[in-house]
């Protein structure tokens, strides 16, 4: 069978409340510590849904918009970086799956 | 809202479900919280709800046409595999077609739900018909407590109170951790990430490609090159019109590998057996949860304190021994049982710390924490390295030669195992592992 690319399995993903203004991102991350003292910056790579990426010059960035809220991040990084949250339903965004 | 409740539960999954449907019966007054739109809308499991425990909670549940379950499983399969080969152990048996089944298949979007719905049934039922609640949409944000007690929740500005606290939040703890239960950083040593795709398939394809007659369905693990030298194994299990196909990784090693769970998960799908397996059906949905591997190093330092009790995956209750991947139903069983100790707390108007103790003990008397405690040298076993790599290179090495008939003279068995054993492992590393295994399983 045809393999997908990330993208477009994240593109089968539910989302809720996509549209609002007022989102804030539920999870924090601290890039200035996976730029200055992280050895591995293990979740561009570990993250499922890649929320966390490196530019060319090696600088780790988090964005949450494709978040799908399995907490990988929260136990990959062991250098305090990530302070993990749900959304909040109210304002958030969030994943609801269809099958789960 | 003034009144108090006899308990709040927060997280409606299966673990929070099992306790309000034994609150209901028990005529408790309870508040069921949940942060997703509906009851399982932000759960995912593999998944294989194993046991009976099921048929007590909704009883003669296989009678319902529409139940919230895909398949009964009457055919198990444990497949080793390198890049070309899978070798499989391989039992099926109507012995398993009679309910109440041993294990069924479920997703958990549909499943948590359709049991949200008969929690309803039995609130309706109760003798407080307009005073327990399923309420969804709501993040909790604290556990209120006083005293060295759990005396409600908190979300946003808005306070619930009770006389107990169930948390049943699943394996992202964050309440657990908040009252002190377990450290605010758990390392990423004993967790995995799970990942997977539902595949969706005409339904007699499905039927036909797997052998399966009218409910009946099929549990597949994988251990070898599906996992691409990282830790942990593969699955697939059939729906009703559907397959799971996924992936349990060990985080640690996932780190320290630097590999891409997306990308394993495309390995793991090319290899010929499997792609043979998922040949034309269509990805549907891509999920991922942590999950725990069953490693009791993992679990909260306690499951209780005052007015509190912690079940399900919050209390990192999973276990996977090499037999089944086993966590749902020891949710269920816990939510049951801190079921239990609440309306037994309740009767002598006692909260205390000293009460909710009895629900550890239960849990330890129970199958639940006497399967964790006896099979931690087969969790340990199934993650040491030889396991997904050396023993399923060595398996499939045999197999080839021991299927393979090129009209030259064969070998004998023993002298196959002898050459594939020299070329992955040797006979002492073997030996000392078949002591393990047996002692272990």
């Amino acid at each position: 069978m045809k393999l997908l690319k990330l993208t477009e399995q994240l593109g089968l993903v539910s989302y809720r409340n996509q549209s609002k203004s007022e989102i804030k991102p539920h999870i924090e991350v601290d890039t200035s510590i996976c730029n200055s003292v992280c050895p591995h910056k293990c979740t561009t790579y570990v993250c499922p849904a890649n929320c966390y990426t490196m530019d060319e010059e090696g600088q780790v960035h988090f964005q949450v918009e494709d978040c799908i809220e399995c907490g990988t991040c929260m136990y990959a990084c062991d250098q305090g970086a990530v302070s993990w949250n749900y959304p909040d339903p109210e304002i958030g965004r969030g994943v609801t799956w269809n099958y789960g | 809202m003034d009144e108090k409740f006899d308990c709040i539960i927060v997280g409606a999954g299966v673990a929070g479900l099992a306790a309000a449907m034994e609150l209901a019966r028990s005529d408790m007054k309870f508040l069921l919280i949940e942060k997703g739109e509906f009851a399982g809308s932000k759960n995912v499991s593999g998944g294989v709800l194993w046991g009976h425990d099921l048929d007590r909670l909704v009883p003669e549940y296989w009678k319902e046409e529409d139940g919230g379950w895909e398949r009964f499983i009457n055919h198990r399969r444990l497949t080793f595999m390198d890049g070309e080969s899978a070798f499989s152990v391989d039992f099926k048996s109507s012995h398993f077609n009679e309910p109440p089944y041993s294990g069924v298949v479920v997703l958990r979007s549909k499943f948590d739900r359709w049991l949200a719905g008969k929690v309803e049934e039995a609130i309706a039922d109760s003798a407080h018909p307009m005073d327990s609640f399923i309420a969804t949409n709501i993040k909790v944000d604290e556990v209120l407590m006083e005293g060295g007690r759990a005396t409600g929740i908190r979300t946003g500005e808005e306070e619930f109170h009770a006389d107990s606290v169930i948390i049943a939040e699943g394996v992202n703890n964050l309440l657990t951790r908040q009252v002190g239960l377990q450290d605010d950083y758990v390392p990423a040593d004993h967790m995995l990430t799970g990942i997977k795709e539902v595949i969706r398939f005409e339904q007699s394809v499905l039927e036909d490609r797997f052998q399966l007659n009218g409910r009946s369905g099929m549990s597949n693990e994988f251990l070898g090159y599906a996992t691409n030298g990282v830790e942990g194994g593969g699955f697939l299990y059939t729906n009703r019109e559907t397959v799971s196909v996924g992936l349990v990784l060990g985080l640690k090693d996932l780190r320290e590998k630097e590999q891409k769970p997306y990308d394993i998960l495309n390995h793991f799908k090319s290899h010929p057996a499997v792609a043979d397996m998922l040949r034309g059906g269509e990805v549907v949905e891509y999920s991922a949860h942590v999950v725990s591997s069953g490693d009791k190093r993992v679990m909260p330092r306690k499951l209780y304190t005052g007015g509190l009790l912690v079940c399900g995956e919050a209390a990192n209750l999973l276990l996977n021994a090499g037999k089944a991947i086993q966590g749902m139903d020891f949710a269920m069983r816990s939510g049951i049982l801190a079921a239990e100790t609440i309306v037994k707390a309740k009767e002598k108007d006692d909260y205390g710390e000293q009460a909710m103790s009895a629900y550890r003990s239960a849990l330890d008397d129970s199958y639940v924490m006497k399967d964790i405690n006896s099979f931690q040298d087969a969790v340990h076993m199934l993650h040491a390295p030889e396991m997904f790599s050396d023993v399923p290179n060595l398996v499939c090495d045999f197999g080839r030669s021991f299927f393979t008939i090129d009209n030259s003279p064969t070998r004998k068995s023993r002298k196959m195992m002898a050459d594939a054993v020299r070329e992955h492992s040797s006979w002492w590393d073997l030996f000392k592992l078949g002591i393990r295994g047996a002692k272990s399983l």
